[in-house]
């Protein structure tokens, strides 16, 4: 049953060719088979679930995140903090397909706190990319994209406040999808970041995408930033026409002639995608290139570091020991904080608050925090503006591939990536916004972005669908290790 | 420019710790960010943009009650002191201390 798609293992289950419980068994197998040396899962669980209710997804394996909250399972964030932390609540992602009968298998490796960009900073270890296990998947939500790149589950849910589904999805050569902001609700999922925080699906197609998300989203009355439901059942809607539907990609990012000295891989990348904006045309789509301010471009990464190190720092003032998680030995209640700080967080998100909390000083945040929040409505007023000409921003997900182990570290960079950093507008703005499998270079999987309208959740996976239709990488995943 | 001292006047303040070595790569970070909001701080006109908070006015948007009328909005104590790592007479227990 490995690598196959929801549509698959429902015929099956419908036949009686294979039951839950034999699927169950098989991915727990295979997840514990490929901990070694991928590391996707904090928690392999023992016993299945049993919600007898017909959906779409009834029967049908999958994980989730570790920073989505699962009563009386494991829950961790990859901190220490929390490495024993068993909560008392459901978030509502899980509550919503634990009704409709999907059945978990575990819970996936993140990057700590989902503060992080390359899945090495978990509390367990670093996650490697089932393509090739000497590279790294990317992150946060790395963990969750090496699972369905194996082929262990069909879907996983993750969570995405930069690009921490759709960057993983792309070096892992899956679908990764984050819809508006508030189309799912965020109750449960631990906060990094409130205003930038989405909760988001990966699968291997995009229609798997679509029955995920028709399952989950919706208005929740825990989750005063959640929209109400748009009564779409976007599966329906996958196969409208997209006849002259206007995408849109940066010029400065995507033409090979305004970068000094480009490395092979990023030729490559860029001229495969040039080569598909082409075969998309042929589809129906009218693509151009468009200008977009340089130093709105530039300040892409400095703003989101800004803006998600403030937040964050607030939003993890909850995690002392006190109330709950891993508490140290202290002389009184602030010993004890001290203590359980001190040890919980690793150096890298001791780093990230810090900073959160400098920018946050009534003495820097006009110079630091406020002029970050400036520059987010720049940007998110140029992509409204464009959203008024055209359907969707169509961008490489990446310049490059997945990393190398050993070759990157979470220190704030002086580089100004913004092909790199790109994705984190979909967040500023909240827009919906995907990433299919669009090829390889060097062997290692690379991916497409496509981000549209705010609340157009149905039109951007319409639009991916045909894009995705058009390409052959639909559907694929790799062997890893068998059971 | 911030100074280590000042850095572990705000670990402190955010009651936690670091290595000395954390501090110094703590420091280069600042270097840069501080450098790239400087240039951020240059761009004309920037002074009259509306601070943008949330990626768009959800008008819908309801307060959340925490009822504990209305079934599931609320955790009960019980649960809530399940988490905890010592509990005494249904309140979490830390140690007494006189300062």
């Amino acid at each position: 049953m490995q690598g196959k798609s929801i549509d698959e293992l429902r015929s099956l289950l419908d036949e009686k060719k294979v039951a839950s419980d034999e699927l169950f068994e098989e991915a727990t197998k295979l997840a514990k088979a490929n901990q070694v040396p991928y590391n996707a899962f904090v928690t392999i669980l023992d016993k299945k679930e049993e919600v007898d209710n017909k959906t779409i997804l009834s029967g049908i394996p999958y994980a989730l995140k570790d920073n989505i909250s699962t009563k009386d399972i494991l829950t961790t964030g990859s901190s220490n903090i929390l490495k024993d932390y068993i909560p008392v609540y459901n978030a509502t992602v899980y509550e919503k397909l634990k009704q409709a009968g999907a059945v978990l298998v575990g819970k996936n490796t993140l990057d700590e706190l989902a503060m992080g960009g390359t899945g090495t900073t978990g509390h367990t270890g670093i996650v490697r990319n089932p393509w090739n296990a000497d590279y790294l998947i990317g992150g946060s939500s790395a963990g969750s994209a090496a699972a369905v790149a194996l082929g262990i589950v069909p879907f996983a849910i993750g969570s995405d406040t930069g690009d921490s589904v759709r960057k993983p999805a792309a070096f892992g050569g899956i679908v990764g999808f984050k819809p508006t902001y508030g189309r799912i609700s965020r109750y449960g999922l631990f906060s990094f970041a409130s205003s930038l925080d989405h909760v988001g699906i990966m699968a291997r197609n995009v229609k798997d995408i679509a029955y995920v998300t028709d399952i989950v989203k919706g208005q929740d009355i825990k989750d005063m930033t959640s929209l109400p439901d748009d009564f779409k059942l976007y599966q329906e809607t996958l196969t409208s026409s997209i006849q002259g539907k206007k995408l849109f990609y940066i010029k400065s990012l995507c033409d090979i002639e305004n970068y000094q000295n480009p490395s092979p891989i990023l030729k490559e990348v860029l001229t495969q995608f040039k080569q598909q904006l082409d075969g998309f045309k042929k589809l129906g789509f009218v693509i151009e290139g468009v200008d977009f301010d340089e130093d709105l471009l530039s300040a892409l990464y400095p703003t989101y570091m800004t803006i998600s190190c403030a937040e964050a720092t607030s939003n993890n003032a909850n995690l002392s020991g006190i109330g709950f998680g891993s508490r140290k030995a202290g002389k009184g209640v602030n010993d004890i904080m001290f203590q359980t700080r001190t040890e919980g967080f690793s150096e890298l998100i001791k780093r990230r608050f810090i900073l959160g909390s400098y920018i946050l000083k009534r003495e820097n945040q006009e110079r630091l925090f406020l002029n970050a929040l400036r520059i987010r409505r720049l940007i998110v007023d140029k992509m409204n503006e464009l959203f008024e000409t055209y359907d969707g921003l169509i961008m490489p997900a990446s310049g490059g591939i997945a990393k190398k182990v050993g070759t990157v570290s979470e220190q704030v960079t002086d580089s100004e990536q913004a092909l790199e950093n790109h994705m984190v507008i979909g967040n500023f703005g909240g827009y919906p916004s995907i990433t299919i499998p669009s090829g390889f270079v060097d062997d290692m999987p690379i991916g497409i972005n496509l981000t549209g309208r705010v609340k157009a959740d149905a039109e951007v996976l319409n639009m991916a669908y045909h894009l995705e239709e058009s390409m052959t990488y639909k559907n694929q995943f790799v062997g890893g290790k068998h059971v | 420019m911030v100074t280590k001292e000042k850095l572990k006047e705000y670990a402190a303040n955010l009651m936690f710790d670091m290595k000395e070595e954390e501090y110094d790569t703590l420091t280069k970070e600042f270097e840069i960010i501080e450098k790239q909001m400087d240039k951020i701080g240059t761009m004309s006109n920037l002074k009259n943009v509306e601070p943008m908070t949330f990626p768009f006015i959800n008008y819908q948007a309801t307060l959340r009650d925490d009822d504990e009328d209305i079934d599931g909005t609320c955790i009960n104590k019980k649960d809530v002191l399940s988490n905890a790592k010592d509990v005494l007479y249904e309140q979490v227990k830390v140690p007494k201390v006189v300062e």
